[in-house]
């Protein structure tokens, strides 16, 4: 099933570099990724369940994961195009407690 | 089934102090634990009245014992409140009640051990009698026309995943935005969900002062994390939001704060304390919701907004308390138990604003009395925020 007018995601901004899949999707498959009535493509390498996050583009380790606009936290390993972006490859920035 | 849909305003029970309620309760409220169970008894003889039992009363020091001072005065002049009939231990504490109840001319008795011999089945005696007398009285009251402007309205999550965040936290942003602009009061709390997203709090406070005050709410609250020595991932978001696709903090706050909509926002309260004036206000509160949504209603909010995404039975006891999502299995799997579905926003088969159109007729429904399924499942309760030691 297709959702959000044919959309499979949504990138809630543009400089977004993750975007919220819209049902959960198989590795392989192509999403239509809207983003304020523009769609791009993006195939998912990963299986990503309803409501998770898709990387559109490469994020290097340490480097920061935008949704809504802003930084939610840091990759803490390379994430390439299509994964699925979650607690085991990005953590936040905030409240981090020093060893 | 008859409907209000008259959108510029709602049927309240207009109070003596100015207030106007969206219900017409007894509230039965026992000052503290030791005279709880005493409370639910008297309850049970009364049909309809509503029973709120604050644990913690004696020994209570410093600011949760101005809490519990406040919670005490706000509860008993809510709004929603026709008569209360309080019950306790402590004398002292009765007659603090009695002096911040008079004021408002609330219908009112009050009942210590004290005055009953230490003997609980004869304070049960006294006070079902005077509680049949209030439940009377206040039977006999009728709703009246009021205007939206007389709305307080409290903004919750709970259980959140991405889809409160993309669709159902925008909708009360909608309907905050709305009520702000008719001349009502909104409030979001929850303060350890606007970090990360604290920026954008602070950059729509009204004054510089409001901002710093924002951003010292949330770095105090991420210090006591630190200090704690924990690792909010884990904590917050919990294992029930990383579950459902929450990754950081920071990324369930910017959803979170979606919920305050977009007008400017007037100050930050302490735990509930009352806005001083119209408009959008922040609280600096718990994020746990049973303690969030007392802290809301000791202010004053005479309804609730609660959205969830995998689904959140928690209701206020006092304050309708309008349960939501968007989650499109969520909602098929709690269509007794959430009184509103958005899964067609989220699903794309209807706009967001149409949406929050139709969750606005809601709202004006249930504040003229159509009850929510928390109401008649009798989910309510209150949870008063503890802050410190006590003796």
């Amino acid at each position: 099933m297709s959702s959000a007018g044919g959309a499979d995601a949504i990138r809630l901004s543009p400089d977004d570099n993750v975007a919220t899949v819209l049902r959960a999707v198989s590795a392989g498959e192509r999403l239509r990724v809207r983003c304020a009535g523009n769609a791009t493509e993006v195939e998912a390498r990963d299986a990503i369940p309803l409501c998770h996050k898709v990387s559109l583009g490469p994020i290097e380790a340490g480097g920061a994961v935008v949704k809504y606009g802003q930084k939610i936290g840091e990759a803490i390993q390379p994430i390439t195009t299509g994964r699925h972006v979650h607690v085991h490859n990005m953590r936040s920035a905030r409240a981090r407690v020093v060893p | 089934m008859a409907r209000d849909d008259d959108s510029s305003g709602f049927l309240g029970y207009r109070r003596a102090d100015g207030q106007v309620g969206v219900r017409n309760h007894l509230l039965v409220l026992s000052t503290g634990g030791l005279t709880g169970q005493t409370a639910r008894r008297i309850g049970a003889m009364l049909a309809g009245a509503v029973v709120v039992v604050l644990p913690h009363s004696a020994g209570l020091i410093g600011r949760d014992r101005d809490v519990h001072r406040r919670a005490i005065a706000g509860l008993a002049t809510h709004p929603n409140v026709g008569a209360v009939l309080l019950v306790g231990d402590n004398p002292v504490v009765m007659e603090q009640a009695r002096t911040d109840i008079e004021p408002s001319r609330r219908p009112f008795a009050g009942f210590t051990l004290d005055d009953c011999g230490h003997d609980a089945l004869t304070l049960t005696d006294r006070a079902v009698r005077a509680g049949a007398r209030l439940m009377r009285e206040i039977s006999g009251l009728r709703r009246t026309p009021a205007p939206v402007a007389a709305l307080g309205i409290g903004l919750e999550c709970g259980r959140s995943d991405p889809s409160s965040g993309l669709v159902a936290n925008p909708l009360l942003g909608l309907v905050a935005d709305w009520l702000v602009d008719a001349g009502g009061r909104a409030v979001i709390g929850e303060t350890l969900e606007w970090l990360g997203a604290e920026h954008l709090l602070a950059g729509r406070a009204r004054s510089p002062e409001v901002a710093d005050a924002i951003r010292g709410a949330v770095l105090e609250r991420e210090r006591i994390a630190i200090a704690a020595g924990l690792d909010l991932t884990g904590s917050n978001p919990g294992p029930t939001n990383i579950a459902a696709g929450l990754s950081s903090i920071e990324e369930k706050s910017l959803g979170n704060i979606a919920k305050s909509g977009h007008r400017p926002i007037e100050g930050l309260l302490g735990y509930g304390e009352k806005p001083p004036a119209p408009g959008l206000w922040t609280m600096d509160a718990s994020a746990y919701a049973p303690k969030s949504l007392t802290g809301f209603v000791v202010a004053g909010a005479q309804m609730l907004l609660f959205t969830t995404g995998v689904g959140n039975p928690y209701v206020s006891a006092l304050a309708p308390t309008i349960k939501l999502s968007a989650n499109p299995a969520t909602c098929a799997a709690f269509r007794d138990q959430l009184d509103f579905d958005a899964s067609g926003a989220f699903l794309g088969h209807d706009s967001l604003d149409a949406t929050g159109e139709a969750l606005w007729r809601r709202v004006l429904a249930v504040a003229s009395g159509e009850a929510t399924w928390g109401e008649i499942l009798r989910e309510g309760d209150e949870v008063l925020s503890r802050f410190g030691p006590a003796l």
